[in-house]
């Protein structure tokens, strides 16, 4: 079971993330929307954010976290390619981002949105497909 | 899905799905296209976007859909839906994360021939005095009460500061302000990201465009508006940067709790959506009521910075190069507006994704050098082909709540585009026919290539001969600058 993949979209960009548990469904989604959005960190000085993030439901959490993410590249010029969930429930979640500096500036994503989202139980764990504004 | 057997065929170019066809429907949905433009837009789930707008509680009339409809997130790009006020809903996730989103057209009376031995120096001026990129930052560092003072006056604020010419003012929709914000409505981190970013471009389908005004259709209006056959342009096309979109983010994550206190069962929970008169209403209202003073005020510095640009290169080389403003449009926005309905004047929430106002003659809020021929609409095309100048008709008064259509619309996923074009021989294709482009990313101009989007002077047709608008000119690109 592949992690996550770019799904078509015309106008805007979506992926299908999936995780055994909701932790890993949270952590793949982040990697998806880094790999989606092809900012990079910078080799050195290595930087580390803690961030708590809350939601009315899983759903909610999901966006509430990758708008989270996106908020601290466009505002700190930093960028992210690893993500660790250190706790989550269905309406909270604490998480270490990990990267440094960006060296490009062109992001391309503008929001995640709640597009016919929902985080489905599969038999081998749980899904969301998640569509993003560019 | 939604196949042609759901449509009902009104008029030519007119589409309709009745109420009937999905149980949740209030009013029925309208289609404005032509065969080919119908089977692009049943290709993927456009349609089915607009049918879930017709579900929206207070929706009036009909749920539209204009030619250039393709699919977004919530509402189809290229949607308008009114809702009745006072109790009629308002959707920030219908107005998009992009508040404002819209276009500026410059004209000057120079001619192209006098230009064109420039135009490199004025792309590469261009592309270093206007940043681009998401996270891009401007020229002006502004305290807290400036940046209040930015979302209460939009365009206005610039006047005060020398970036704006008062005539551009009344060449604005709204004149430049949006009124009913109170930035105390918009968040501390929506006021952070934008805190910077007055003046930048963004990234996606963002551009400044170099045209020639290719052809005139109708030289009693060009000649009103400042339009010449064979003389240069410069388009701008972006929006509220990084403070729409948190204001966006932040009203459609609050809501989806909200929506449930109200009872309000939904298709999409993208389409949250309150009670325009409920206090979460009002407050979303306000707020983007500054994002959208946010993007006037950074197209009108944007404004200001091509003006720099023009002057930097040209002045001294070339007479006339002075940029006048025809107009400035916002095609994502929710209006407070007053629409004929079944012969009462009704107060209505008029939702545009991707759509563009186009009130026709004699309307009351445009300019008193303007009313007699109606507001000038402006439809930029796909990167490399062409745009149009377009004037509002009583057609898209009595039809459309004054909407008309916004652009080209994309018929390619981006994926596919990234993986059928290459962003670097697309640039050179472009070059050899005459047109420069500097864009940030080499991806991302590949997902723009023009083979992405409909045919946009098929989608200008279909509203030309609708009746919801009026061709008045087109332009043809020179120099392409891009996030």
């Amino acid at each position: 079971m592949s992690s996550f993949e770019e799904i078509e979209h015309t106008a805007d960009r979506a992926f299908r993330a999936r995780g055994r548990n909701l932790a890993e469904l949270l952590e793949n989604a982040a990697q998806a929307m880094s790999a989606l959005d092809g900012l990079k960190p910078g080799a050195e000085p290595p930087i580390t954010r803690e961030v708590e993030v809350s939601g009315v439901d899983r759903e909610t959490l999901l966006v509430n976290w990758l708008n989270e993410i996106l908020y601290l590249e466009q505002t700190q010029g930093e960028a992210y390619d690893r993500f660790r969930i250190l706790e989550a429930n269905n309406h909270h979640l604490r998480a270490q981002l990990h990267g440094g500096k960006s060296t490009n500036t062109v992001s391309q994503i503008k929001a995640a949105t709640f597009h016919n989202l929902e985080v489905k139980q599969m038999p081998e764990g749980l899904e969301a497909t998640v569509v993003v504004d560019v | 899905m939604v196949s042609e057997d759901n449509l009902v065929r009104v008029a030519e170019y007119v589409w309709e799905i009745p109420a009937t066809f999905r149980d949740d429907m209030r009013v029925p949905a309208r289609l404005y296209a032509d065969e080919d433009l119908l089977h692009a837009a049943l290709s993927d789930n456009s349609v089915v976007q607009l049918v879930n707008t017709a579900t929206l509680p207070g929706v009036i009339k009909h749920a539209i859909a204009m030619p250039d409809i393709h699919q977004g997130y919530g509402f189809p790009i290229g949607g308008v839906v009114a809702t009745r006020l006072p109790h009629g809903v308002i959707s920030p996730g219908g107005v998009g994360y992009d508040i404002n989103c819209g276009v500026r057209l410059l004209v000057s009376l120079a001619p192209v021939e006098e230009v064109k031995p420039f135009i490199e120096e004025i792309a590469s001026a261009l592309y270093a005095n206007c940043p681009s990129g998401v996270g891009s930052r401007g020229p002006l560092r502004l305290s807290n009460s400036e940046l209040d003072g930015v979302l209460h006056e939009g365009a206005r604020w610039m006047l005060g500061k020398g970036y704006a010419l008062r005539e551009d003012l009344d060449r604005t929709e709204e004149f430049g302000r949006i009124p009913g914000a109170d930035a105390a409505y918009v968040s501390a981190r929506a006021h952070e990201r934008g805190r910077d970013q007055l003046g930048t471009l963004g990234a996606g389908n963002h551009f400044i465009e170099v045209d020639k005004i290719a052809e005139v259709y109708d030289e009693t209006v060009a000649v009103r508006l400042g339009i010449y056959a064979g003389n240069v342009a410069v388009q701008i096309h972006c929006g509220s940067r990084g403070l729409g979109h948190q204001v966006c983010e932040d009203y459609v994550s609050r809501f989806q709790k909200t929506v449930q206190e109200y009872g309000i069962t939904l298709p999409d929970r993208e389409l949250v959506c309150v009670p325009f008169d409920s206090s979460e209403g009002q407050e979303y209202f306000h707020a983007m009521a500054c994002a959208a003073n946010f993007a006037f005020a950074n197209r009108q510095l944007l404004a200001h910075l091509i003006r720099r640009s023009f002057e930097q290169v040209v002045a001294g080389r070339i007479k006339h190069f002075h940029l006048q403003q025809v107009y400035d449009i916002a095609h994502n926005m929710a209006k407070i507006e007053e629409h004929d309905i079944d012969g009462h004047r009704t107060r209505v929430c008029v939702h545009r994704k991707g759509s563009t106002r186009a009130f026709g003659p004699g309307s009351s809020v445009l300019p008193d050098d303007l009313r007699d021929i109606g507001q000038p609409v402006l439809i930029p095309g796909s990167m490399g082909t062409a745009s149009y100048v377009l004037i509002g008709t009583p057609g898209a008064m009595e039809e459309t709540f004054g909407s008309t259509c916004h652009g080209a619309g994309r018929v390619m996923s981006r994926a596919k585009a990234r993986k059928m074009v290459h962003g670097a021989e697309l640039r050179q294709q472009l070059k050899s026919r005459g047109i420069l482009v500097c864009a940030g990313s080499m991806s991302g101009l590949a997902e723009e290539a023009p083979a992405a989007y409909k045919d946009v002077s098929r989608v200008v047709e279909v509203v030309d001969r609708v009746g919801i608008g009026k061709k008045i000119a087109r332009l043809e690109p020179m120099a392409v600058i891009k996030g």
